[in-house]
C-alpha cells in the first residue's frame, strides 16, 4: 500500500507569509525608510542645535555680515569634507526625521542633509516617524545617532546623557537613575555608564575643566571626579590638563590613598573583651619615643619636668623605656588633677 | 463607521460571495446602516442588488441602472445623466447610493469602464488621482454620518484599485480557498497590508481580521493545507476559527430570480445559514466589539 499524500504550502511561501506578518506585528505605524526629497527636509527649531550654520547658509551661502561668520566657516568647512564622501559614496545611514504637516523634521543627521545638499543631491534615504518621537525617544535616538560619531567633546556627550537622564525622569517620576538603569537604556556597558554618571556629577573644578575642553577622556574624568580631597583633586586636574595619562592620574591618587588607608585603620574592630587600658605599642626605634617626650616636655605645664629627661641615654633601649613609663605617669598625674 | 474589505489578488475565491453575506448580516441581522462599494471592474457585486446595464457605447462591460430618485425635470438634476457609480469619486461628482431590497443596505455599484479608466493611469499620477480617492470619499462627513458599516468587494488584483481600498478601509478580510495558488494570493495581501501599516498612524491601524478559509472541501488537500497554514506559529493567529463549506445554495442564491433572496431569509435550521451566521458574527464581534 502507498503512503497517503501529504499536502502543505510551500516552504517559501510559508516563509513569506510569516515574515510579513512579523513585519507589520513588530512595526506598524512606528517608521518606515523612504527616499525623501532634500526640499522637504527642515530643521527641528524646538531641538537645542549645537551647529551655527542653517539650511539658508547652506543653499544661498553665509553673509559676511553674519556675527557668526567666522565659527559658520569653520562649520562649512567639515561640511564639504563630508560632502565628498557623501559625493563619492553616498550617505550610509539614513537620517531619521518625522512627517510635521507637508515637511519633514529633523530628528538625527543635520550634519548628513546639510552636507548632502552641499554635495548637490536632491534626496537622501530617511527613516520617518509618522509623528514627532516623545521626548524621551527623541532623545535616545539622538543619542544613539551621536555615539556613532568621534567630532563630539566630552562636555556634548555628557550633555546628551544627562538629556537622557532627565526625560527619563520626567516619565518615571523622579527616580534614581543608576548605572544599571542607564545600561538598560541606552546599551552601554556598566563600566560606561558608571564613568557617565560620576562625570555627570563631578565637583565643579572638574565640570569647568571638562567645558573648556581640558579633559577630554571619560575614564580620566571620572576617575578625577571620584577623589574627594580638594588638594589631591587638584593635583589630579593638572596631571590630566597636563598631558598625564590615566595610570599616571591613577598612581597619584592611589599613593594618596595608601596614606588615607593607614589613617583609616586607627579604627579598630569591636571583637574580644571590653579595653579598659590603652595598650601604648612598642617600637625599636628610640627616636619615636625620644620625639614623643620632646614633644611632651615642650608644652608649658611640663617643662617643669624637662630635667629628668636630659639624663637619659636615648640609645639605650632600657632606659628609654623607663623614661616612656615616667612620661605616661607623670602625664596621668598631671591629668587628674 | 467601519470599513471592511474583503481582498485578495486570487479571482474565484469568493470575495464577492463573502462580501455579499457580510453585508446582509450587518444590515438585516444587525441593523446597522450598511454600505456596499463595488471596486470591481466586473461589477459582479452591484449585479447582486442592481440590473446592471450594459453600455452600448463601451464594450468593457457593466454599468448602473438610472437611478430610482434621478428626475430629469428637477432642475438640480439637470447636471446628471441619471447614473451613479463608486468610480464617480476618480471623476470629482457626487456618489448617489442605490437603496436595495434589502433594508438598510444601499450600494454604490461599480462601473466598468470608468474603474478601468482609473485603474490605467499614469504611474506617476496614480498616488494622487487613485490611491487616496476612496479614503477621502469615505472620510467625508456627509458618508460618515450616513452609514455605520461599508462592505468593500475589491478587484481580484494588487492595482490602484486594490491599494485605494487598502488606503481606506479600517478592516481585511482575505478569503481564500485552501490551495496553493489563492494562498499565493494571501501573500500578496499581506505585502499590501504590510505597506499600509508601516505608512498609517498608530491610533489607525489597518486591521487584518484574518485569512477566512472558504468553499472548504473536507478533503485531504483542504485539510492539509488549513492545518499547515494553522500550525505557523506567525500565521495562525490569522487564520479564522470559522469557514465557509463549498455549498451550492451560495451559488444558486445569486441568481436573479432565487427565492428567497438571502440567505438570511431561508429557515432557521438551514444548514447554509447557520454556518453564515457563525462565520458573520464571529467576524462582526471582532470588529463591533
Amino acid at each position: 500500500m502507498t503512503k497517503k499524500k501529504r499536502f502543505g504550502i510551500s516552504e517559501a511561501l510559508t516563509r513569506g507569509l510569516s515574515e510579513t506578518i512579523n513585519v507589520v506585528e513588530n512595526n506598524a505605524g512606528v517608521f518606515r525608510n523612504v527616499v525623501l526629497p532634500l526640499s522637504r527636509i527642515e530643521l527641528d527649531p524646538e531641538n537645542p542645535r549645537k551647529l551655527a550654520i542653517d539650511l539658508i547658509d547652506i543653499r544661498a551661502g553665509i553673509r559676511p555680515e553674519d556675527p557668526n561668520y567666522e565659527r559658520k566657516q569653520i562649520e562649512l568647512e567639515k561640511l564639504r569634507e563630508l560632502a565628498h564622501t557623501i559625493k563619492s559614496s553616498g550617505v550610509i545611514n539614513p537620517v531619521v526625521v518625522y512627517k510635521n504637516g507637508e515637511v519633514y523634521r529633523i530628528v538625527a543627521g543635520e550634519r548628513r542633509c546639510l552636507a548632502s545638499i552641499l554635495a548637490g543631491k536632491q534626496e537622501i534615504e530617511a527613516r520617518v516617524f509618522n509623528e514627532k518621537p516623545k521626548g524621551y525617544d527623541l532623545k535616545l535616538i539622538q543619542w544613539i545617532e551621536n555615539t556613532a560619531r568621534e567630532d563630539l567633546t566630552l562636555d556634548e556627550r555628557l550633555g546628551n546623557v544627562n538629556d537622557i537622564i532627565r526625560e527619563y525622569q520626567q516619565m518615571h517620576g523622579d527616580v534614581e537613575v543608576t548605572a544599571t538603569v542607564l545600561k538598560n537604556i541606552t546599551g552601554l556597558s556598566l563600566s560606561q555608564t558608571t564613568y557617565y554618571l560620576a562625570a555627570i556629577n563631578a565637583p565643579d573644578d572638574v565640570k569647568v575643566e571638562i567645558q573648556n575642553g581640558n579633559i577630554r577622556n571619560l575614564d580620566k574624568a571620572a576617575l578625577i571626579s571620584g577623589v574627594e580631597s580638594d588638594d589631591l583633586r587638584t593635583q589630579a586636574i593638572n596631571a590630566c590638563v597636563n598631558g598625564s595619562s590615566l595610570k599616571e592620574i591613577r598612581n597619584i591618587i592611589s599613593q594618596q590613598k595608601q596614606v588615607k588607608k593607614n589613617i583609616v585603620s586607627l579604627q579598630a574592630s569591636n571583637r574580644g573583651p571590653k579595653t579598659a587600658k590603652i595598650n601604648m605599642g612598642a617600637t625599636r626605634n628610640a627616636n619615636v619615643v625620644k620625639r614623643i617626650v620632646d614633644c611632651v616636655v615642650n608644652q608649658r605645664e611640663y617643662d617643669k619636668y624637662a630635667s629628668i629627661f636630659t639624663q637619659v641615654n636615648w640609645n639605650d633601649l632600657r632606659q628609654t623605656t623607663k623614661a616612656f613609663r615616667k612620661l605616661i605617669e607623670l602625664m596621668e598625674r598631671e591629668m587628674v588633677v | 463607521m467601519e470599513i471592511i474589505a474583503f481582498v485578495n489578488n486570487k479571482g474565484g475565491v469568493g470575495k464577492t460571495t463573502c462580501s455579499k453575506l457580510m453585508a446582509e448580516y450587518l444590515s438585516k441581522s444587525k441593523g446597522l446602516r450598511t454600505l456596499c462599494i463595488d471596486f470591481d471592474p466586473q461589477c459582479n457585486f452591484s449585479h447582486q442588488y442592481l440590473h446592471m446595464e450594459i453600455d452600448p457605447a463601451a464594450p468593457e462591460g457593466l454599468m448602473p441602472p438610472i437611478h430610482p430618485d434621478f428626475d430629469p425635470t428637477d432642475p438640480d438634476d439637470a447636471e446628471w445623466d441619471g447614473r451613479s457609480s463608486i468610480a464617480e469619486i476618480f471623476y470629482g461628482q457626487g456618489v448617489v447610493p442605490y437603496p436595495t431590497y434589502v433594508s438598510n443596505l444601499d450600494i454604490a455599484p461599480g462601473h466598468a469602464e470608468k474603474l478601468l479608466t482609473a485603474e490605467s493611469v499614469r504611474r506617476s499620477e496614480v498616488v494622487d488621482k487613485v490611491h487616496k480617492q476612496l479614503a477621502s470619499f469615505l472620510n467625508s462627513p456627509d458618508v460618515a454620518a450616513a452609514y455605520d458599516a461599508v462592505v468593500i468587494d475589491t478587484a481580484p488584483s494588487k492595482g490602484p484599485l486594490t491599494i485605494s481600498v487598502i488606503k481606506a478601509a479600517t478592516h481585511i478580510i482575505i478569503p481564500s480557498v485552501m490551495e496553493e495558488q489563492p494562498v499565493q494570493g494571501i501573500y500578496g495581501m499581506l505585502q499590501l497590508w504590510m505597506q499600509e501599516s508601516l505608512t498609517r498612524e498608530k491610533s489607525r491601524p489597518l486591521q487584518l481580521i484574518g485569512i477566512l478559509p472558504n468553499m472548504f472541501k473536507q478533503t485531504r488537500l483542504h485539510k492539509d493545507i488549513l492545518k499547515s497554514l494553522q500550525d505557523n506559529p506567525a500565521i495562525g493567529k490569522y487564520v479564522l476559527p470559522v469557514k465557509f463549506s463549498q455549498r451550492i445554495v451560495f451559488a444558486e442564491i445569486d441568481a436573479a430570480d432565487s427565492a428567497p433572496r438571502s440567505i438570511f431569509d431561508y429557515q432557521e435550521q438551514h444548514v447554509a445559514k447557520t454556518e453564515a451566521l457563525e462565520v458573520c458574527s464571529h467576524i462582526a464581534e471582532r470588529i463591533f466589539a
